[in-house]
């Protein structure tokens, strides 16, 4: 096969070409940049028929709150969903390979995918990278073998909970579940104890905040509710909003006229001999 | 001083009615010192998706090589233009593959989708993807973007009225940073037509 | 009886806090509470980490046949941020005399008030005005007292007295220079450049009030630090006066006027018959 000269989209895998450079800058004084994170509070719990998972939705960097409403809980499998605290890219991609991982065992063997199967992934994968990859997730599903509950640290390390809590708002959270926590909790009773339990991350710790997601697994079915509560409205936007009464000044103006897409028939007239 | 300071940058998207804008400011700098007033940070990948790349320059005109050369690629073996979303994807999956020696950029992207739904997304410099329903921000000035944003967008504008919120709130936030602004650089985009403007600003 | 200032030569800050009674508040140098640390070169140094200077200036002064003209941007900067488009660089001591603004703003403007009592003292001790030279030394003897203690000054010393139009640049450094023309802060390579290239001695007061405020407008261009409105003023015999304040956003569009162009078209490309 001759060789080509183009560099070729890589078949993944991370790349450190860059990383010589970026020391070079570092030493030079340039402040390394700071990454999205969520500085987060988010939850999961073993109730009377599943697992409950519950994140709040803000995302920072820094002192600035960059996004408001951003989703925590991530897929891994229909019957497996994911928190995810920390950096937010880590979180993300993370969690992404494994899901995709699990869907092709899926394929493969026909089967559900079960929880210890995803937590084996994720903490492998995590202890390669021996906390570099900043993620720190609570993972919960219900497989053949019933309801689990996981938390995962950075690291590696894993833990097996009926109840469980991560993120800067963990102590907040935990402070709840510790308090009000028993075996045998009902789907409402359970709903309910989580919403809270994040409720007091948004309201005690500044790292968490805006609105709370939620999401019940149980036997065959899951409810993801988006947004189930909404403890944080605007309250300052004016119902008019702004209007411009002098003109922006423009220097130069290009419009350019899109082509409408042509629909082509195919199969329609025979061609000709 | 970071990084992301060196050359100096304002990049703001806004979503409208069927339609999206995207606007960035116009200075190239090393530091305090203008270089260029008529830098271009926002790039055409086809006719109804934009990427803006604030941060670092250098690795943003490499980051944009690259990011053409996969869309070629993708328009030779699927015979059509990327969707927004796969697009914003496979920027997020370039920079997480350097997640740790990235590229010091942030980009905002913008484009119409299927049935010309806006669609606007941006990213921290390792790919944590960050959608949004109304607006976006990045650069040395995001900060004040944020504020001027937040206080001046309204849903479902249209075309004229997105022009000039998305202006008056570039102007405004340039003028209170050193490292952007001498003049602005707006496309308005609707399913029909891409409207591309270059805006009258302070030059100090 | 005359009687020689020397209060400036004293070194005040090291004298553990005089009991304030039994000075004069005008007749002594004002000293500074020393911290109670074992190591003060770190704290210091700490210290005026905290609390950066706002740099980032255009200031300028040329003597020409006249007398002196100065000029200044007026933009203050934390950082990348702007703090202040409309801030007065240019300080006025007393009828005759003008001190310019460059390094920390409190420094300036604390040492330049502190000056003009002393250039009043001077006056009604000796029944005649200060020289220039004289208050340019009397603030370089102050700045050197405090040398390498962290004071932030650049200032010009521009005026008039008994000998003609007189100009002087101190710094907090101790540095004190006699000169003709003369320009301090970020911005001044860009203002040397223009200065250099237009200056005359015998231009005209409206000639080189052009050339000063030509040379503020070409800094706050290139400049990120510089900007908002370019005021000079002008020191004749009859004292100082201020010639224009331009807010340098107008100024570029009046250098160089722009306009907006006819909306331009791309054609529509015929679609395929």
């Amino acid at each position: 096969m001759s060789k080509v000269a183009v560099d070729i989209p890589p078949k993944g895998g991370f790349s450190f070409d860059l990383c010589r450079r970026n020391e070079m800058l570092t030493k030079k004084g340039a402040q390394s940049p700071s990454f999205l994170k969520t500085g987060t509070t988010i939850v999961g719990l073993i109730f009377q028929d599943g697992v409950i998972l519950g994140a709040d939705t803000r995302a920072t960097e820094g002192p600035i709150v960059a996004d408001k409403n951003c989703e925590k809980i991530h897929y891994m499998a229909p019957n497996i969903y994911c928190c995810g605290a920390g950096t937010a890219a880590d979180t993300e991609a993370v969690t992404d390979m494994v899901s995709s991982q699990l869907q092709l065992h899926r394929y493969h063997t026909g089967r559900e995918s079960r929880v210890v199967t995803a937590l084996t992934m994720l903490k492998s994968h995590l202890f390669n990278y021996q906390g570099h990859v900043q993620a720190a997730l609570v993972l919960g599903g219900v497989d053949v073998t019933g309801p689990h509950l996981h938390t995962i640290y950075p690291h590696g390390s894993t833990d097996t909970l009926p109840f469980a809590t991560m993120g800067s708002g963990s102590l907040a959270a935990m402070a709840i579940f510790e308090s009000k926590y028993h075996e045998g909790l009902s789907r409402d009773e359970g709903i309910k104890l989580v919403a809270e339990a994040i409720c007091s991350g948004i309201f005690n710790d500044l790292g968490s905040g805006s609105n709370v997601d939620i999401c019940v697994i149980t036997k065959g079915h899951k409810d993801y509710l988006r947004n189930h509560m909404l403890p944080n409205p605007r309250t300052y936007v004016s119902s008019q909003g702004y209007t411009f009464p002098k003109k922006t000044e423009v220097l130069l103006t290009k419009i350019t006229p899109l082509r409408e897409m042509v629909e082509v028939t195919e199969g329609g007239d025979v061609m000709e001999e | 001083m970071s990084i992301f300071e060196y050359n100096g940058s304002a990049l703001v998207a806004m979503v409208g009615k069927n339609c999206f804008a995207i606007a960035s400011d116009r200075r190239l700098g090393v530091q305090l010192q203008t270089i260029a007033t008529d830098f271009q940070k926002i790039y055409k990948i086809h006719d109804k998706l934009f990427i803006g790349l604030s941060g670092l320059g250098t690795d943003a005109q490499t980051l944009y090589q690259r990011l053409v050369f996969r869309h070629k690629l993708y328009q030779l073996r699927e015979e059509r233009d990327m969707k927004p979303e796969t697009f914003a994807s496979l920027v997020s999956a370039i920079l997480y593959e350097k997640r740790f020696g990235p590229y010091f950029c942030q980009p905002v992207i913008a484009g119409l989708g299927a049935e010309d739904k806006p669609f606007i997304c941006t990213m921290d410099s390792i790919g944590a993807k960050e959608l949004a329903k109304d607006f976006v921000v990045a650069g040395t000035a995001s900060e004040s973007l944020y504020g001027a944003c937040e206080s001046m967008f309204k849903p479902d504008m249209e075309p004229e009225e997105l022009f000039e919120t998305i202006s008056q709130a570039l102007l405004s936030s340039v003028d209170r940073d050193c490292l952007s602004g001498w003049g602005g650089h707006v496309y308005v985009v609707t399913p029909t037509e891409v409207t591309e403007r270059i805006l009258k600003g302070r030059m100090d | 009886m005359m009687k020689i200032d020397f209060s400036g030569l004293e070194s005040a800050v090291l004298r553990s806090c005089p009991n304030s009674e039994l000075f004069d508040g005008i007749s002594t140098t004002p000293s500074f509470q020393i911290p109670s640390t074992t190591d003060f070169d770190g704290f210091q140094k700490e210290a005026i980490q905290m609390v950066k200077p706002a740099k980032g200036t255009t200031t300028l002064a040329f003597i020409f046949k006249e007398g002196v003209m100065v000029a200044a941007d007026s933009r203050a900067s934390m950082g990348g941020y702007i703090s202040s488009q409309s801030v007065k660089k240019i300080i006025e001591i007393n009828p005759y005399m003008l001190g310019t603004m460059a390094g920390g703003a409190a420094d300036c403007q604390f040492w330049h008030r502190n000056l003009g009592i002393k250039c009043r003292l001077h006056e009604l001790a000796n029944k005649r005005r200060i020289s220039v030279t004289g208050a340019s030394k009397l603030l370089a003897n102050i700045l050197y007292s405090y040398r390498g203690m962290g004071l932030s000054v650049g200032t010009m010393i521009a005026g008039w007295d008994e000998k003609g139009p007189g100009l002087y640049y101190v710094d907090s450094e101790g540095g004190r220079l006699k000169g003709t023309r003369f320009s301090v802060g970020s911005g001044s390579p860009y203002a040397y450049g223009v200065l250099d290239n237009g200056y005359r001695y015998d231009m005209s007061v409206e000639e080189a009030a052009e050339l000063a405020r030509r040379a503020i407008y070409h800094a706050t261009f290139r400049d990120g630090a510089s900007g908002g409105v370019a005021s000079v003023y002008y020191v004749g015999p009859e004292g100082w006066k201020k010639l224009s304040g331009d807010d340098v956003g107008e100024l570029h569009y009046m250098y160089y006027p722009v306009e907006p162009t006819a909306v331009e078209q791309e054609m529509t490309e015929v679609s395929v018959a």
